[in-house]
C-alpha cells in the first residue's frame, strides 16, 4: 500500500450543519450531531430516489457532492458500522408478527444496497465495495481505498455514514451515535500536497478511552482540522492516522 | 365515495412511494410497468402484496394472467372489481400502513 495519501476533496452532511464553514467550526469544537434534517438528493432521479431512506439519502448526497461529474470509473468504498439497522429491525419485527415481507424492503436490506442504488442511478461500472468493521470501519474503508490506489486507481471515493441506533440496540453500543455522512476523494500524494498516513500495529496494554463521538466522526474531524495524529484501539489493533506537514 | 379507479391510483402512489405524483398524473389506460409510470419488477411484487393486504387477492407471480391484470390501472380495476373479497376495507389508503 502507498505510504502516504492525499485528500483531494471532502463533503459532509449532518443535521444542523449547512456548509463548509459550519463543518470547520464543528471540527474546532466537535459535538454529537443529531436531528431530523434530510438532504434533498435531487441529483438522483425520483423513481430511484423513492427507494432510498434517510440514512441512504445522507450517504448518497455526500457521494454525489464529492464525486461530482468526475469520470464514471472512479472506484467507490462505502463504509458504515451499523448500516441500515433501523430497516432490518423493522423487517425482523414484521417477521416476528408473521407479516409478509415487503419485497422492496427485502431488496434493500443488504449492507451494500445503498451503494448499489448509487451505482445504478449513475450508471457506474467501476469497483464498488461496502465495508463494516466495528469502531474501525473508517479505517477499513481507507485500507480498501489504499489497496485500490496501489492497483492503479487514480483516485477512490470513500463514503462513511451512520445513523442513530434503534433503542433496542443501545445497550450494546460502545460509542455515542450521531446522524452523519461524509465523503472524500483519496488520491496518491502530489508534490505540493499535504499527505496523510494510516498505520496499524498490535494494540498496547492501555485501556481505550471512552469516546465522545462515534469514531467515524473523529476521523472526519481529524481530516478537516484535527491535530497531527489520531489513534484508535480496536480489538487487537492500534490504528494511527498521521498528518505530514 | 371514492371510485375504485381513484382508490387504486392512491394505492399505487403510496405503495410505490411515488413522491410528487398525484392520481391525476396517472393515465388509467397507460402501461404501469416499464413505459408509462416506469415501475419495475420489484414494484410488481410490492403491488401484488398490497393487493393481497387490501383486497384479499392472490396473484401468481409471472403468469400471463397477472401480466394482463397489471397492464394498466383500468385492467387492474376490472380484476379487483371482479375478484375482491375480505378484507373489505373502507379505510383511506394512508391509514393502512
Amino acid at each position: 500500500m502507498p505510504q502516504q495519501f492525499s485528500i483531494s476533496d471532502w463533503q459532509a452532511f449532518a443535521p444542523g450543519i449547512h456548509d463548509r464553514a459550519g463543518w470547520e467550526a464543528w471540527a474546532r469544537a466537535p459535538s454529537l450531531l443529531r436531528g431530523e434534517d434530510t438532504p434533498t438528493l435531487r441529483e438522483m432521479p425520483p423513481l430511484q430516489r423513492r427507494r432510498v431512506d434517510r440514512l441512504g439519502r445522507m450517504a448518497l448526497q455526500v457521494a454525489y457532492w464529492c464525486q461530482g461529474d468526475t469520470a464514471a470509473d472512479v472506484p467507490q468504498v462505502f463504509a458504515s458500522r451499523h448500516g441500515d439497522a433501523a430497516r432490518t429491525l423493522e423487517m425482523l419485527l414484521a417477521l416476528a408478527r408473521e407479516e409478509p415481507f415487503s419485497p422492496t424492503q427485502f431488496g434493500l436490506s443488504t449492507h451494500n444496497a445503498i451503494a448499489a442504488q448509487y451505482g445504478i442511478a449513475r450508471k457506474l461500472v467501476s469497483n464498488s465495495l461496502t465495508v463494516a468493521a466495528g469502531a474501525a470501519t473508517a479505517e477499513a474503508a481507507f485500507v480498501e481505498a489504499l489497496g485500490l490506489l496501489a492497483e492503479g486507481a487514480a483516485e477512490v471515493l470513500v463514503v462513511v455514514y451512520d445513523g442513530r441506533l434503534p433503542t433496542v440496540y443501545q445497550a450494546y453500543a460502545d460509542e455515542p451515535d450521531s446522524d452523519y455522512a461524509w465523503a472524500c476523494r483519496v488520491a496518491p500524494v502530489g508534490d505540493e500536497q499535504r499527505g496523510y498516513s494510516l498505520t496499524v500495529a498490535p494494540a498496547g496494554s492501555s485501556t481505550p478511552t471512552r469516546r465522545q463521538l462515534p469514531h467515524g466522526l473523529e476521523v472526519l474531524q481529524f481530516l478537516i482540522a484535527g491535530s497531527g495524529t489520531l489513534a484508535l484501539q480496536e480489538a487487537a489493533c492500534c490504528w494511527c492516522w498521521r498528518r505530514h506537514d | 365515495m371514492q371510485t375504485l379507479e381513484a382508490e387504486i391510483k392512491e394505492l399505487i402512489i403510496s405503495t410505490m412511494a411515488l413522491e410528487d405524483t398525484t392520481p391525476d398524473d396517472i393515465d388509467s389506460a397507460a402501461p404501469l410497468f416499464n413505459e408509462g409510470l416506469g415501475l419495475d419488477s420489484i414494484d410488481a411484487l410490492e403491488l401484488g402484496l398490497a393487493l393481497h393486504k387490501r383486497y384479499g387477492l392472490t396473484l401468481s407471480a409471472d403468469s400471463e394472467a397477472t401480466r394482463r391484470h397489471f397492464s394498466s390501472v383500468q385492467a387492474l380495476c376490472a380484476f379487483v372489481a371482479a375478484n375482491r373479497h375480505q378484507p373489505q376495507s373502507s379505510l383511506p389508503v394512508g391509514q393502512l400502513a
